[in-house]
């Protein structure tokens, strides 16, 4: 027993020193062809119809082309498609594709293949549950696709719609070719996608990484890596370790008080955007919250202006969002909101003045009235930290705010989709650079999936149905009263478009967009 | 081969050897090594946290919630070049004094601990004694539940359970205790076997008292000192679950200041160099585990009869 | 002998459907998980379509019943997130839990084992102190924590080791390539190390501990008394009769112990990007996920239940006053 014992402890000994040994470099660093990115989820299959999370649609996006694209300035260009034509009701669009484009697989991709990625989105049968069918095809009201020709396709929806608005959600579709979709099992196609964009699919370890491969004879869209590393890295301090290592060259979402560090690194910088996701807390309305404390008073058309006075965005901002930023004055993102209306202030006076106005003086305990907000944990932009400081700023003008943190996909989620938040709720939803109509669409009707507040101020919602398919310059017109209607009645307690920071490593050049798509066409090594 | 049945010799007198001791020798030299000096210092620690556990509202210069944006990320007087006596160990990423945290986390933070160990030893202890007691089918039912939360990782459990209920200190509370529960229903149920066949079991059997009368008043006496050290290595598990349940965000709500949420919080602040929101919070629940540890060692050596030397 | 082995297999089969409805309940004790898989802008419409096309609009009977049938054909069920065969994701990810957990096991027993003998022979000594001071230590450190130093200071500021990622061998070797599993093995050892040690590290210290005090409380008693007193040397009275009796405690719990580290995998496996059940699992639940979470507490069970029996069957050899019938 005892020489076995012996043995063990020198075994024990030598294997020790034998990993010491080659400890010296850990050398992962990427070669210059490859452009390794990380981001915090895997996506659940590489099916373009069930894409739903932004890093998910990144990764789709550089393997599946779209009809058209919107460019990292934020305009919408042609991709797959050269041009398109609107028939006279506005409720059929005719594209015309490229000529001689093909699949990964080689197969020729024409207009039948284009109707093909909307049918069997569309198809109830597959039973898909993506971003496509759950949002962009009833959100453009399609109703049909059809192959006129090789070259020519028509989607056919009903009614007319805002030209931008329905061209930005329809180059949201990725297009797919018929023929390999058609004869392989849904299970087989989710590990196994053949793309028709600038990256062909090459391996996919879950929970690891995505590999594609550039194509080198796609002449739309000519990048300058060979390869893309999707990296899947849950946890934000590790990436950003990777990302000082060198490892990683971009990492988003880093959280505000770990700029410093990587800007000090030497190896890496951050860049920091205005994004469009625009972050509110709103006010609920529905008459099911009644007893909820504090709801009563929220119905006040003058406490919930009040209220705007209360909170200050901008040191928000700067101490817990790590960057300046301008305060809403609407739901639309610059520079298609209305010019004319100032941002609320941040005047506690005011605030005071104007609750007390409105019958809501402060009692012998300083409280005017109780109520709860509540807010996600782990979506947004320093969420919990966030939210406690809004409850904090309305406790400080009487309106005593009880803050009510649950996690975000399993229990804020369901209970958002619900529309059963409040009766004071922290959101943010996702908003685009092209269209103001795109930003107010989620008050479309009272009762929209996306109206989370219940607001019903007839007057909007008479505008926006009158808005519909309208010249530009009358459209116009009706947005900036709409805006103002919206100011004056405020369903939301307007807060800030979330900046967003990408740690970009010094080795490559890249430009970060503002819409939170990570779509590296142009990135390049750096000189 | 080995031998494992005790020699039939004779207990002789040995000579002094680092190897092999008499029972004195040896409670002579823990009680020189750990139970004099270490077990004394891990009491004291306990009783200061204790004590901020319990008066933390009165003692704590500053509401633990109050938040100041523009003097987050205060540093710890002792530390700053311009030292702000407002935040004596610093203020947190809200401008939350770090010090007022602590002693309202103290509060939290053991009572989630002695709450979750007094669930989990009620349900564990009267399941096991009942399943010893009564044996045959409860004992068969009962053990089999145990078999299947055995079956089952902790943390899936927890997860489970902190999902389906939502994140309260109750919550966490009862997911602690209900992770616990088996080991006090095996140690309770093995050691009811053994005390059922005793004579004044039987006896007081024979002279008809009920049976729980006699669970309570003639078994549950003499098992209990083998759960009471079960119990003290426990508490600080349960701190340490905490902590991991936070970092996974499971934990107490982020409004609710733990030690072990603290931390948590504190990992997006390190590479920005904000050492303290991590040290503090960190050091309490070294301490609080590391003397829970040591009092439950020596609980053990005292209590433990073969040790003791009184059967 | 098969008379025990078939009742605790039964047992196992009991305890493994237990497990199932247990987690079927919680998940669905939630409330309708279709919220989870309907876009932000879905209309109720789509949502109910969406329910159907989920199958949540069943009665959570026949939802569950239709799980354990298909249970007993050998069916898991589909993801409903990725569309694959839930237990094809489970067993995918398997290998790299299985790499880490036994690693870090390895690593816990083999040192704890002669730590722990180290200090029972040198009791009160200071080495003794200090080895179980640091064991107290390891012991009172969340592992999270522990891992994001190891990853700032081991990973980032030392760059001794690799900060994140996996490198298989198991699976290559599953497949048969041993060319390969060999190839990667240094590679892969580097990318253990820290994971591992994190994970271990809890283990190593409880098990240190434990081992001391077996030995302890071994050496104390009549038969290697009366070894010592033949004339027997210390060293073999250690090793031939102290040894492998303090052995018994630690193979109880090793058992425990390995279901103990799975446990641990979740936070490891999160912070270390490694690609392993634990995160699987958590996310199944987060995102409910309902076919994967069952897939994998199946397994998880069985993996658990197996290892209890091996267990079990050790600790009858290494013991003859312990009986198996």
């Amino acid at each position: 027993m005892s020489k076995t014992f012996k043995r063990l402890l020198t075994l024990v000994g030598a294997g020790a020193l034998a990993l010491v040994g080659p400890l010296a470099v850990s050398a992962q660093a990427p070669d210059d062809d490859t452009l390794v990115i990380a981001q915090s989820v895997d996506v659940g299959a590489l099916e373009p119809a069930l894409i739903g999370s932004r890093a998910e649609a990144n990764i789709m996006a550089m393997m599946f082309a779209t009809l058209y694209s919107i460019d990292d300035d934020g305009s919408l260009v042609p991709y797959l498609a050269t041009s398109y034509t609107q028939s006279e009701d506005g409720s059929e669009w005719t594209f015309t594709l490229n000529e001689g484009l093909t699949c990964h697989n080689g197969e020729p991709l024409t207009a039948e293949d284009v109707a093909y990625s909307f049918q069997r989105a569309a198809d109830p049968a597959n039973g898909f549950t993506g971003n496509t069918v759950g949002f962009v095809l009833p959100s453009v009201k399609y109703l049909d696709a059809r192959a006129d020709s090789d070259l020519e396709v028509t989607i056919i929806m009903d009614g007319p719609q805002s030209e931008a608005l329905r061209l930005g959600l329809l180059s949201e579709v990725y297009i797919h070719c018929k023929d390999y979709y058609e004869s392989n099992e849904l299970a087989f196609l989710a590990e196994n996608p053949v793309g028709s964009g600038a990256y062909r699919f090459v391996e996919w370890r879950r929970d690891e990484y995505v590999l594609m491969e550039r194509v080198d004879e796609f002449t739309l869209r000519q990048p300058a890596f060979k390869r893309i590393l999707w990296r899947v890295i849950p946890e934000a301090s590790t990436r950003v370790a990777e990302l000082i290592a060198g490892n990683v060259d971009i990492v988003a979402n880093v959280p505000p008080d770990q700029v410093r560090a990587i800007n000090d690194s030497g190896t890496a910088q951050v860049q920091a955007v205005a994004g469009t996701r625009r972050m509110y807390v709103g006010f609920q309305f529905s008459e099911a919250f009644a007893d909820s404390p504090g709801w009563e008073a929220l119905q006040k058309t003058e406490v919930r202006v009040a209220l705007q006075y209360a909170v200050d965005v901008p040191t928000i901002c700067i101490a817990l969002l790590g960057t300046e930023c301008e305060r809403a004055s609407s739901m639309v993102n610059p520079p298609n909101d209305n010019p004319n209306l100032e941002p609320y202030p941040y005047d506690p006076a005011m605030a005071e003045a104007l609750l007390d106005a409105a019958g809501y003086p402060r009692g012998a305990d300083g409280v005017r009235f109780r109520t709860v907000l509540m807010g996600p944990r782990g979506r947004y932009l320093n969420d919990v930290a966030v939210v406690q400081a809004i409850g904090q700023y309305l406790s400080d003008v009487g309106v005593e705010t009880e803050v009510d943190i649950r996690d975000w996909a399993s229990d804020y989620v369901p209970l958002i989709r619900q529309k059963n938040v409040g009766p004071l709720f922290f959101l943010g939803t996702g908003g685009s650079t092209w269209s103001a109509l795109y930003d107010m669409a989620d008050l479309s009707s009272p009762t929209a999936g996306t109206n989370y507040t219940n607001w019903n101020n007839a007057e909007w919602f008479e505008l926006w149905d009158a808005t519909q398919g309208v010249d530009p310059v009358t459209e116009r017109e009706n947005v900036n009263r709409m805006l103002e209607i919206f100011y004056n009645d405020p369903p939301w307690l307007l807060l800030y478009f979330q900046p967003d920071f990408y740690g970009v490593s010094n080795r490559i050049e890249w430009q970060a967009r503002r819409d939170e798509k990570v779509l590296p066409y142009y990135a390049r090594l750096a000189q | 081969m080995i031998q494992t049945t005790p020699s039939m010799t004779a207990p002789v007198r040995l000579p002094a050897d680092e190897l092999v001791e008499t029972p004195s020798e040896l409670r002579r030299a823990l009680r020189s090594l750990f139970k004099a000096r270490w077990p004394l210092l891990a009491l004291i620690v306990l009783g200061i946290v204790g004590f901020f556990a319990l008066f933390g509202p009165n003692i704590a210069p500053k509401d633990p919630n109050r938040q100041t944006l523009r003097a987050r990320l205060t540093p710890p007087m002792f530390a700053a070049e311009t030292p702000n006596p407002d935040y004596p160990l610093g203020s947190d990423a809200l401008g939350r004094d770090v010090l007022s945290r602590l002693i309202y986390g103290a509060r939290v933070s053991i009572s989630v601990g002695l709450a979750a160990v007094l669930l989990g030893g009620f349900v564990g202890i009267s399941l096991g004694m009942v399943a010893g007691y009564f044996g045959g089918f409860l004992d068969d039912l009962i053990m089999r539940i145990a078999d299947i939360q055995l079956g089952f990782p902790f943390i899936l459990l927890a997860i489970m359970v902190l999902v389906v209920l939502g994140q309260s200190v109750a919550n966490l509370v009862i997911v602690l205790g209900i992770g616990q529960w088996v080991t006090y229903a095996r140690i309770a149920r093995g050691s009811t076997i053994a005390e059922r066949e005793r004579e004044h079991i039987t006896a007081s059997r024979a002279m008809g008292a009920n049976n729980a009368r006699i669970l309570l008043r003639g078994i549950l006496p003499n098992i209990t000192a083998p759960l009471i050290v079960i119990a003290s290595f426990n508490v600080a598990s349960v701190i340490l679950s905490e902590a991991t349940l936070s970092f996974l965000g499971l934990g107490v709500p982020p409004t609710v200041p733990t030690w072990g949420g603290m931390l948590a919080e504190s990992r997006d602040q390190l590479l920005g160099g904000s050492w303290w929101l991590a040290v503090f919070p960190g050091l309490c629940i070294v301490l609080t585990v590391l003397s829970l540890n040591v009092l439950g060692d020596w609980l053990r050596d005292f209590l433990d009869p073969r040790l003791r030397g009184s059967r | 002998m098969s008379t025990y082995i078939l009742r605790r297999v039964s047992q196992s089969i009991i305890v493994v459907i237990g497990v199932t409805l247990l987690s079927f309940i919680s998940l669905h004790l939630a409330g309708d998980p279709t919220y989870l898989y309907v876009s932000e802008r879905a209309s109720n419409e789509e949502i109910a379509a969406a329910r159907v096309a989920l199958g949540f609009d069943r009665p959570l009977p026949e939802q569950y019943l239709n799980f354990v049938g298909g249970m007993l054909r050998g069916d898991l069920g589909t993801s409903l997130r990725s569309r694959q065969p839930a237990a094809n994701m489970v067993l995918e990810r398997l290998p790299a839990t299985l790499e880490l957990t036994i690693f870090a096991l390895v690593l816990a027993i083999s040192l704890a084992i002669p730590i722990g003998i180290l200090s029972a022979t040198r009791r009160g000594t200071p080495l003794d102190s200090g080895i179980m001071l640091f064991a107290m230590f390891g012991q009172s450190i969340p592992s999270f924590w522990l891992g994001i130093m190891l990853i700032l200071f081991v990973g980032l500021t030392l760059r001794w080791l690799p900060i994140s990622g996996y490198v298989p061998i198991l699976q290559p070797m599953l497949n048969g390539d041993f060319a390969t599993a060999i190839d990667n093995l240094p590679n892969a050892l580097r990318h253990l190390i820290l994971p591992g040690v994190t994970i271990a590290t809890f283990s190593l210290s409880r098990n240190a501990r434990l081992v001391r005090s077996a030995m302890l409380e071994v050496l104390n008693q009549d038969y290697v008394r009366t070894a010592r007193a033949k004339g027997l040397s210390g060293r073999v009275v250690v090793f031939r009769h102290a040894f492998r009796n303090a052995l018994i405690p630690v193979v109880t719990i090793l058992g425990l112990e390995f279901g103990f580290l799975l446990s641990g995998v979740v936070v490891t496996e999160t912070v270390f990007s490694w690609p392993g059940v634990g995160r699987l699992v958590f996310n199944a639940i987060t995102q409910r996920d309902i076919p994967v979470v069952q897939a994998s507490v199946v397994i998880f069970s069985l993996v658990f239940v197996t290892l209890n029996l091996m267990v079990d069957l050790l600790y009858a050899r290494l013991d003859p006053r312990i009986r198996i019938g």
